[in-house]
């Protein structure tokens, strides 16, 4: 039941979106929240401390269930609500097995981002150098060609013709690149499949109010 | 069908143990596999790439289904063979939850091995610096902190009493960690997991095979 589950999130979070995402699709909304703010460090603060000793968001409680990695907390929904509003996980064995390739695959996205992105938070003053800067932006770009590639190859979503738990996951991940600057022109599969899928319920129900500004508005202008 | 699959791998990478490990537990003996090297620089060679074209070990083909990610190939091995084998997703909603955060929570451990083992792969000698070599240290030494914690709590595996999805996919991470010379009595509760599992057939039947004939470097020594 929704009543039984707690979210605690931060705004502009791209795994606290995943999880509100699949609750809209799951038809689980009137869960119990609280957003915190990253710019005042609460996911540091003792309430997020006792449901995730990691100090992160998202921290999700479901009954007596921690799932605060959030891909957990939604392969946790989907097993456990799976007649229950939409359908995230195909039967077809073709669909499935892109779903699981590109989802997985999203951590290397993911981790090629974060390094190109945050770069100035993760490595301390004296430790940087502008030859790691462009290597992690040279990185990124690879990698976003390879989804490019991806989405130029498959319907209106990941997997194919259906929206997936693989979207779920990786779709906010891509609406923060395009919101920091990422280029339509230079990605135009990538903007297709952002477009197309922003007014989906799920997703237009939960955007995020406001994105954090330790990251420059145009930081990806340049990718 | 085994004889449908087939397996790019490399001895000693965690990623290909836990295909292996995976194929093992659902009775899939008999696939095609390859053995290839990382020092000779195997994984990028043509035959990975039209397989992987990120030039990484493992890469996995079942019938036509591409599933290079360890996870993807797992997931989707146990979903296509729920009935065939050892059953690694537990109905039970309480070890189900667990065994879900704790498989995701391993991928954050895992970068944290990484980061240390191939430190001086991935940053050319210019831009090393001993700070970072020792915050990547400390990371690791607060994560694995985390899972002596988690491991104290549970029975002989991650979710409880049972083997489970989440066995197959960190055990790899933790075998790893004692061939590189982890230190048993800083960390007993993962030594103890370690040795519980160690004998299991899917695991021994697969065990790296240059580790059983020279000893590992001692990078982990004083973790």
């Amino acid at each position: 039941m929704a009543k039984d589950m707690t979210l605690l999130w931060g705004s502009g979070s791209p795994p606290c979106w995943r999880i509100q995402i699949i609750l809209e699709e799951k038809q689980l909304q009137g869960y119990n929240q609280k957003q915190f703010s990253f710019e005042k460090m609460e996911h540091k603060s003792q309430e997020v401390l006792d449901m995730n000793p990691r100090g992160q968001l998202p921290a999700f409680k479901f009954g007596n269930h921690i799932l605060n990695e959030s891909y957990a907390a939604c392969f946790f929904l989907e097993n456990q609500y799976k007649s229950q509003g939409n359908k995230l996980i195909p039967d077809s064995p073709d669909a499935q097995a892109l779903m699981y390739q590109r989802m997985f695959e999203a951590f290397t996205l993911v981790e090629k981002m974060m390094n190109a992105m945050y770069y100035n938070f993760k490595v301390p003053e004296g430790e940087r150098h502008d030859s790691a800067i462009h290597r992690n932006k040279e990185a990124m770009t690879a990698e976003l060609k390879l989804w490019e590639g991806y989405l130029k190859k498959t319907n209106c979503c990941l997997a194919g013709q259906e929206f997936t738990l693989a979207d779920v996951l990786v779709y906010p991940f891509i609406a923060y690149m395009f919101h920091y600057g990422l280029s339509s022109e230079r990605y135009p599969a990538l903007a297709k499949y952002y477009n197309s899928l922003k007014d989906r319920p799920s997703i237009k129900a939960t955007w995020p109010p406001y994105w954090q500004k330790y990251a420059d508005q145009d930081a990806l202008k340049t990718i | 069908m085994a004889k449908d699959m087939t397996l790019l791998w490399g001895s000693g990478s965690a990623p290909c143990w836990r295909v292996m490990i995976m194929l093992e537990e659902k009775q899939l003996q008999g696939y095609n596999q390859k053995l290839l090297s990382f020092e000779k620089m195997e994984h990028k060679s043509q035959e990975v790439l039209d397989m992987n074209p990120r030039g990484q070990l493992p890469a996995f083909k079942c019938g036509k289904h591409i599933l290079n990610e360890s996870y993807a190939a797992c997931f989707f091995l146990e979903n296509q063979y729920k009935s065939q084998g050892t059953k690694l997703i537990p109905d039970s909603p309480d070890a189900q939850a667990l065994m879900y955060q704790r498989l995701f929570e391993a991928v954050p451990l895992y970068q944290k091995i990484v980061e240390i083992v191939l430190y001086n792969y991935r940053v050319p000698e210019g831009e090393r610096h001993d700070s970072a070599v020792q915050r990547n240290k400390e990371g690791l030494t607060a994560e694995l902190k985390l899972w002596e914690g988690y491991l104290n709590k549970t029975d002989c595996c991650l979710a409880g009493k049972e083997f489970t999805l989440a066995d197959v996919l960190f055990f790899p991470n933790v075998a790893f960690l004692f061939r590189l010379g982890l230190s048993s009595e800083r960390y007993p509760a993962l030594t103890k997991y370690y040795n519980g599992l160690k004998d299991r057939p899917s695991i021994k039947a697969t065990w790296p095979p240059h580790w059983q004939t020279t000893p590992g470097p001692g990078i982990m020594n004083t973790v």
